[in-house]
């Protein structure tokens, strides 16, 4: 990350200092108004999912979806702590609904829980790369779009959408299980 | 139909809290609570990527990337309309939405680049956003072979979407 932020930063501001000097504070500035007004989003979106985790976790009811999603993750990530298990479970069936508000804060928290313990680098290797390309069933954004621009038939994207995703997500999987190393 | 979805959802999760005798209202606001904190961990990380993301736009880094690129991407059967959609989308939601609005309006809703842009835009991540933000709070610094991966992964998929769209 820094090599990329560094490489980008040097290279947009040489040349800005010869185009337009004076944009490049502002562009930075414009930056991160947009960074808080996404934080300011994100704080009730988290506020609102974490708070029915909470009682998901309470009732007992995360750890069932866990124990159901137990084999497809011991698959991806082999062998997992139980409380990294747990948050990944819930992080992975919020990617498949596409729940993308409820992904994040969970997602946040499996990464924590992960590193707590040793040798479980392939893990979050795979971990962000199953969410970097993660699976999403309806692309309901797109479709909204679509169809408030006058499209004769907005659905006819979905198909290949699923499957473009599909391909991404198996390609990543696959290079993940080629490239990172496990340790047992 | 997916309206129903989340309601149902949640009604599932209160009911079936109110039979294990949850406090609904101690968990929900125990939730909450750490939804504050935990934003801002991720506050200070996206605005390097949005700093990051404007300056690069702005300064013509990204125009001029998109014009070397071009002829690449053209051997794999991506347009050369669609290079920057395909250059944006790693960094920023935004501003691939605003370019997928663009090619709307130029080229028709219903046209071979509008339904290939949407396919892309559809089917991959804002993968430095969410490497930025899953890792907030992390120590791990390996994170280079895992966003080589996924970039890798996104590329896949946005060939396929070029081809699938000529079938499909």
């Amino acid at each position: 990350m820094n090599i990329i932020f560094g490489i980008i930063l040097i290279l947009s501001t040489t040349l800005l200092i010869f185009s337009n000097p004076e944009s490049v504070l502002s562009a930075m500035l414009s930056g991160g108004e947009k960074a808080l007004n996404l934080t300011l989003k994100m704080v009730v979106v988290y506020a609102v999912w974490l708070g029915i985790f909470e009682l998901m976790d309470r009732s007992g009811l995360s750890k069932k979806i866990a124990k159901l999603l137990r084999p497809c993750n011991k698959f991806l990530f082999g062998e997992l702590p139980d409380s990294a298990n747990d948050y990944m479970s819930l992080n992975i069936s919020a990617n498949l609904l596409g729940m993308s508000g409820a992904t994040t804060p969970m997602g946040i928290k499996s990464v924590l829980e992960l590193e707590k313990y040793p040798n479980t680098e392939y893990a979050i290797a795979m971990f962000f790369v199953i969410n970097a390309t993660s699976v999403q069933l309806i692309p309901s954004s797109v479709l909204a779009l679509r169809t408030s621009m006058g499209s004769a038939s907005p659905s006819d994207i979905i198909l290949p959408t699923i499957l473009a995703t599909l391909v991404s997500s198996v390609v990543g999987v696959l290079l993940v299980k080629i490239f990172v190393k496990r340790k047992a | 139909m997916s309206g129903y979805f989340i309601p149902v959802l949640f009604f599932i999760i209160l009911v079936f809290a109110f039979f294990k005798k949850v406090k609904p209202y101690d968990a929900f606001t125990q939730g909450a609570k750490s939804a504050l904190p935990f934003a801002a961990s991720i506050f200070p990380y996206l605005v390097s990527i949005f700093v990051m993301t404007e300056l690069f736009e702005i300064s013509g880094i990204s125009d001029g990337v998109t014009a070397v690129v071009s002829p690449i991407l053209k051997v794999f059967g991506i347009p050369k309309e669609l290079t920057k959609l395909v250059l944006i989308k790693p960094f920023s939601g935004n501003g691939s939405l605003a370019l997928l609005t663009e090619i709307f309006n130029t080229y028709g809703v219903d046209s071979y680049l509008a339904r290939c842009a949407c396919v892309i835009y559809g089917s991959s991540e804002t993968v430095f956003y969410i490497a930025a933000v899953y890792f907030a709070g992390a120590k791990t610094k390996k994170l280079l072979t895992p966003i080589i991966i996924s970039l890798v992964a996104t590329f896949a998929s946005c060939v396929f979407a070029c081809f699938i769209c000529l079938v499909v």
